[in-house]
């Protein structure tokens, strides 16, 4: 019996699919046994990302050239299940003194996985469009976790409201490209597209209007301003561990989209949109970093920093459009590192809140360098990241998109700098965190709390990562080499 | 074994770091004795490289691998005259701090000698590393325990202080980053190889064109302006060593404000001579404006801390004014101001830092007659205040004094106008000291009865070795100069060369 090469092509979505089942089977058989069931989960995500190794090997193009199986394919896939694995280990210590379902979260989760990895792996925009959707419906699920608190709640609501307008502009679009290109293969548009950067025709209103749609409806979807006002309340509203994984797991997977959809279906226009790109990306981080100096609560102000991070990151496309492959290197780069320190502050946040009741206001850390000195230590480490110092994960990833954008020179060397001057704002909000933490007492003294084993390992992987991707750059290196070179 | 095959400089380097992680893994009471082992550890190893270098004037014990081959970007490490005082300079006062700080530290010891020995990682890494990304590397990890030490042990301000002091600095060595990217890519573009792009013995061979080293020669300035500090960039510097504690205060004076020195003879000038030689009347400027105005400042603190800090403005500038004279007496003096400007002041901060354990406060106008009731004190205090005015045959006379032959030699309005400023530091010196020392004991130091007690003997022991030096350096000036030869001679080698770059706003 031979297996049709469609159908291996998509054996970790598969997989992925199974993983969720196995799970929900676990928990229907073996119920209120959490550990079984997360010793499931993570299996699973191990097996998942197996198969996505093993099927990753060589290109594939599967369903009439709809699904691709590329580098790049590969390289998001892995990062998916890693981002999902460690919210995972997360969540637990959270959840479970709030009462809330430990098998339910990781199964929405595995199922939102699903969607990032179908998102990372299609070339033909419906299909991007139903990867996009299958990632952030269990999103909004995830948002309302908490759903006897009214925070949660209208977060979650805010959320829903503005991503389904977010999709339907995005649809919308789309329509609208399907009617003028007669296609909706990623490379059929590109074809298309590229004939008019030749000179032939011009581009039809209509069709620029699809594309600007599009592009507005991503630009919701990476909460790039002046399409970021539903992060900070869907964030901080969410319960903590999932906002973790919201700041990651769904900018990711847009970012899957826009390569896909600004590099490879709209490349050949990459000039007309460039501009567009710079101001979006110099706007979104300047914006995201001055309100953040202002927040107190540390869930809003890391909601407020990822939006600056989405504009480091919209600066390695701006400086891939100036036709500098470093960019988009630099670009998956940041992506890889971002979700680990950026996880990993989740994580510590989530691990104060292991009492319920305790809130992510500042003040809950302050005096935690001496409550808890390991946490605290480890939050600096993470938070160092965030701001981009060396040697770490972020300084690297922030060097290399620099270096991008200085390579392309121009606008992007001007870019270059409005972003080292962010990179220094963003000490401002990061480091006051530590100063809580390290040069505060609490008003009222804090018994050290005990976290689970799982929450330790998840913290060793986050912390590993956001050191090694700091000193030892050369792997990882060349596979965003690889992921850039079979899409740019 | 070859002696040559020991990477040598990669242990002296990351020793501290070493020792860092022992004292996280051991309890709280190992925390003194390990540091303080560590640092003299180190000290000896530092001694050993004076002892192996040869005063040749190219790097030695170099040491190479390719880190990021994909740029050219090594770990590459070496030393030359001027790196090797500084790194001694660096380990001699390093372990000084520490024992400097074991008893007015109680709080957290193990963060603070983690601290203290990740800062010296840091600092030692800046004047050994030969690449530019690495050097970057080094220069930004300096500021993460500095501001945890400023922020964590400091005085009551301390959090606005710190705070201050990181944003300053980021904002200046973000810019050179980009700099450093923009001569990578240019050198890159000339010879169509990545290899070499980051290496400073191949870049400073390497002439750029004028456009991008009018940039990037003023991202660096920005990055070490701000470190020296140079005027109008200095605001953060009072406010960080009044509110550091003791041993932070010297380390800040000793060692990181030679960063930026350092980084404008290593880096800046030889990389950029055009650009150096367009900028050095503007620069020449601004450090006469920081001599005079560091010393007015200086006149009218009521805090001894503050005083001691406006000074180190003052001193400073005599370290910008002789780099950017260009001259063989004036690099000679910069270079030997530096080391100077770290034994002294260090030597200050030390004891500002002694009177304050004793009384809890700084205010001169408190103080009076020390020199009756705690005599040993007093003509510590008395040597290094004197030291610091320049007296002939202390080693601060020998530094303002090439330097300001270096600027006769460049123009004599310029040596005019900076020798006038020797006799207003003389006078906020021996003012202070007449003030604090002499005449009867105040009503306040009165007040504090038997707290009031000479210096004890490790607190001689801390301020010996600097003492020591000071006098050495002073009748020897040799022992420095003979090392630095070299460096000098490289340094303005490349600056003979060099043109200043014509604007031409409007053609």
């Amino acid at each position: 019996m031979t297996v049709p090469p469609d159908f291996v092509a998509v054996l970790p979505l598969v997989a992925a699919v199974l993983a969720a089942t196995a799970v929900l089977l676990v928990d229907l058989a073996l119920p209120g046994r959490r550990t079984a069931v997360l010793l499931t989960a993570l299996v699973a995500l191990a097996v998942v990302a197996l198969a996505v190794i093993a099927i990753g090997g060589e290109e594939r193009v599967a369903f009439g050239g709809a699904y691709t199986v590329d580098a790049l394919t590969t390289f998001l896939q892995i990062l998916f299940v890693a981002i999902i694995a460690l919210t995972v280990m997360f969540g637990p210590d959270y959840l479970v003194p709030r009462g809330l379902p430990v098998a339910e979260f990781a199964i929405v989760l595995i199922f939102a996985m699903t969607g990032a990895m179908l998102l990372a792996a299609s070339t033909d925009l419906l299909l991007l469009f139903l990867g996009l959707e299958l990632m952030v419906l269990p999103g909004y699920l995830l948002a309302a976790f908490h759903k006897s608190d009214g925070y949660s709640t209208e977060g979650a609501i805010k959320y829903f409201l503005l991503g389904s307008f977010s999709s339907a502009i995005f649809l919308f679009g789309l329509a609208f490209v399907w009617g003028l290109t007669g296609s909706t293969r990623v490379s059929d548009v590109a074809a298309v597209l590229s004939t008019f950067a030749a000179g032939q025709g011009t581009l039809s209103p209509g069709l620029a209007m699809g594309l600007a749609f599009m592009t507005t409806g991503v630009a919701f979807k990476i909460a790039a301003v002046p399409f970021h006002y539903w992060t900070p309340d869907a964030y901080q509203g969410s319960p903590t561990p999932v906002t973790g994984y919201l700041s990651v797991g769904p900018k990711i997977g847009a970012f899957a989209l826009i390569l896909r959809l600004f590099v490879e279906a709209m490349g050949p226009l990459r000039a007309d949109w460039l501009p567009v790109v710079i101001v979006l990306a110099a706007a979104t981080m300047t914006l995201g970093n001055l309100v953040a100096l202002t927040q107190n609560n540390v869930k809003r102000m890391l909601a407020y920093s990822s939006i600056a991070h989405t504009g480091y990151m919209l600066v390695g496309l701006a400086a891939w459009a100036a036709g500098r492959m470093e960019g988009l290197e630099g670009l998956l780069y940041y992506g890889a590192a971002y979700s680990f320190m950026n996880l990993g502050a989740f994580a510590v946040v989530a691990a104060l809140q292991k009492r319920s009741g305790v809130t992510s206001n500042l003040d809950t850390f302050a005096g935690l360098g001496r409550r808890e000195p390991l946490l605290g230590a480890l939050m600096v480490l993470f938070l160092l990241s965030l701001v981009g110092i060396p040697p770490t994960a972020g300084f690297f990833a922030k060097f290399y998109v620099i270096l991008a954008a200085v390579e392309a020179g121009g606008a992007l060397s001007v870019l270059a700098v409005i972003m080292v001057l962010n990179a220094a704002a963003a000490a401002f909000y990061y480091l006051r965190v530590v100063v809580y933490m390290y040069m505060r007492d609490p008003e009222t003294e804090q018994p050290a709390l005990r976290h689970g084993r799982l929450v330790w390992g998840g913290l060793a992987a986050a912390t590993a990562l956001t050191i090694l991707l700091g000193i030892i750059q050369g792997p990882l290196l060349d596979i965003v080499g690889e992921a850039a070179r079979a899409i740019g | 074994m070859n002696i040559s095959s020991i990477p040598i400089l990669t242990i002296v380097t990351f020793l501290p770091l070493a020792g860092a992680v022992l004292i996280a893994a051991l309890p709280r009471s190992a925390a003194r004795p390990v540091a303080l082992g560590t640092a003299l550890l180190t000290w000896v190893v530092s001694l050993i490289l004076l002892i192996g270098y040869l005063p040749r004037p190219d790097f030695q014990f170099v040491e190479t691998l390719d880190w990021i081959p994909l740029f050219g970007i090594q770990y590459k490490l070496g030393i030359d005259g001027l790196s090797l005082i500084l790194v001694v300079l660096t380990t001699t006062l390093m372990w000084v701090s520490i024992l400097a700080s074991f008893r007015p530290i109680q709080e957290r010891i193990k963060e603070y000698m983690i601290s203290f020995l990740i800062l010296e990682v840091g600092m030692i890494g800046v004047f050994v590393a030969l690449d530019t990304f690495l050097f970057y590397i080094f220069f930004e990890i300096v500021l993460v325990p500095m501001y945890l030490i400023i922020g964590i042990w400091g005085g009551a301000n301390r959090i606005y202080a710190t705070i201050k002091f990181v944003l300053y600095t980021l904002v200046g060595s973000l810019l050179m980053l980009v700099a450093i990217l923009a001569t990578a890519f240019a050198f890159q573009a000339q010879t169509g190889s990545w290899a070499g792009a980051f290496d400073l013995t191949v870049l400073r061979e390497t002439r750029f064109d004028p456009g991008l080293q009018v940039f990037a020669f003023l991202a660096f300035f920005m990055a070490f302006a701000i470190k020296v500090p140079m005027f109008p960039f200095h605001t953060w510097l009072p406010d960080a060593h009044v509110e550091a504690p003791t041993a932070g205060s010297v380390l800040l004076a000793g060692v990181l404000l030679k960063l930026g020195g350092y980084g404008f003879i290593r880096y800046a000038v030889p990389f950029y001579p055009d650009a150096a030689q367009t900028f050095a009347p503007l620069i020449i400027v601004l450090s006469l404006i920081a001599i005079i105005y560091g010393a007015i400042v200086a006149l009218v603190q009521p805090d001894l801390k503050k005083l001691v800090a406006y000074s180190s403005v003052s001193h400073m500038g005599f370290v910008t004014l002789g780099i950017f004279v260009f001259t063989e007496q004036g690099l000679q003096g910069a270079i030997l101001q530096m080391v100077n400007h770290g034994l002294i002041t260090g030597g200050l901060f030390l004891l500002v830092g002694v009177i304050y354990e004793r009384t809890h406060d700084r205010t001169i106008a408190r103080m009076g007659g020390l020199a009756g009731a705690t005599p040993v004190y007093a003509a510590v205090f008395g040597f290094f205040v004197f030291a610091s005015v320049g007296l002939p045959g202390l080693s601060g006379f020998v530094g303002e004094f090439l330097t300001l032959v270096g600027a006769f030699d460049f123009s004599p309005l310029v040596a005019a106008i900076a020798t006038f400023v020797m006799i207003l530091a003389a006078g906020y010196l021996l003012w202070m000291f007449q003030r604090v020392a002499t005449g009867d004991l105040s009503d306040f130091l009165r007040g504090l009865g038997h707290h009031l007690t000479d210096m004890r003997p490790v607190e001689v022991l801390t301020l010996a070795p600097l003492a020591a030096l000071v006098v050495a350096l002073g009748l020897f000036p040799g022992l420095v100069l003979d090392l630095i030869g070299g460096s000098v001679g490289s340094v303005l080698d490349g600056a003979a060369t060099a043109a200043p770059i014509r604007f031409a706003l409007w053609p």
